[in-house]
């Protein structure tokens, strides 16, 4: 991946767009940081408040499909990586999408059976949880399909870019984990 | 100044994979009150693996990379702590 937040132009009066590029990708990607980090944060103060809820929540979470779901996703980013540091960018591209669609297609098997017991569940816990989950559900399914759309024509500025969010992506998924589902 | 080499991609994914499974077994055998410190650790490394070893933050920009783990840091902290007091309760 290249970072280069603190280039400056040599004249020192030309901005220079590659920097405000990648300056707006951190922004992006802090933005998305304290989101999350506020929704685990609420999620955590929850199950400290109420645990027969907490209790109640993890009888109804898949956790095998979770660890099967993680194994996927670190694996795509694995691809991304290797796309990242310019080694068949186009195909190590369409393989970390591929992952992130099989993790979206876990994450629906495992909402199907999870759904009815969270709709019966009292508290907000339940609510929090599918907030979390699916926030996340719907920035790999987003940035899987960019994946896909920077593989049509692998640029190493774009693919640097869309690495990196896919790396971001990862990261929330491994903070989910613990909060969620490891306790 | 030395910079350390990158740690290689094929190595990254394969602490990554270990320490998910170890992470899972952590929650079937160990009692909560070990479980915590260990998940919160196994946890951090895995966010320490993507940020040093898929990103390769440190090479580029180490202030990033520290602010990164810090963050990590923190909410598995907070999660071991959590996990480790239900067990006390």
């Amino acid at each position: 991946m290249t970072v280069a937040v603190t280039n400056r132009s040599l004249d020192g009066a030309k901005p220079v767009p590659e920097a405000g590029m990648e300056l707006l990708l951190w922004i992006l990607v802090w933005s998305e940081l304290i989101v999350f980090g506020a929704l685990l944060g609420a999620f955590l103060l929850l199950e400290w408040l109420d645990p027969a809820a907490l209790a109640a929540l993890r009888q109804t979470l898949d956790l095998p499909l979770a660890g099967i779901a993680t194994v996927v996703l670190v694996s795509s980013g694995f691809f991304a990586a290797t796309a990242a540091s310019g080694r068949q960018p186009r195909g190590n591209l369409v393989a970390a999408a591929l992952g992130g669609f099989i993790f979206c297609a876990l994450k629906i098997a495992a909402f199907a059976h999870e759904l009815p017991a969270l709709a019966a569940m009292e508290g907000r816990l339940g609510e929090l949880y599918m907030l979390i989950v699916g926030f996340h559900f719907a920035h790999v399914l987003f940035v899987s399909g960019l994946l896909l759309l920077v593989a049509l024509r692998p640029a190493s500025r774009h693919v640097a870019g869309v690495a990196t969010i896919w790396h971001l992506i990862d990261l929330v998924w491994l903070l989910i984990l613990p909060v969620v589902y490891l306790g | 100044m030395h910079l350390p080499r990158a740690l290689p991609l094929p190595a990254v994914l394969a602490g990554l994979l270990i320490a998910t499974g170890l992470s899972l077994l952590a929650v079937s055998v160990l009692p909560s009150v070990i479980r915590g410190p260990a998940i919160a650790a196994l946890s951090l490394t895995k966010a320490m693996l993507i940020v040093l070893g898929f990103m390769r933050l440190r090479r580029e920009s180490p202030v990033l990379a520290g602010a990164l783990i810090a963050y990590a840091a923190v909410i598995c902290l907070l999660a071991g702590a959590r996990i480790a007091l239900a067990g006390l309760s």
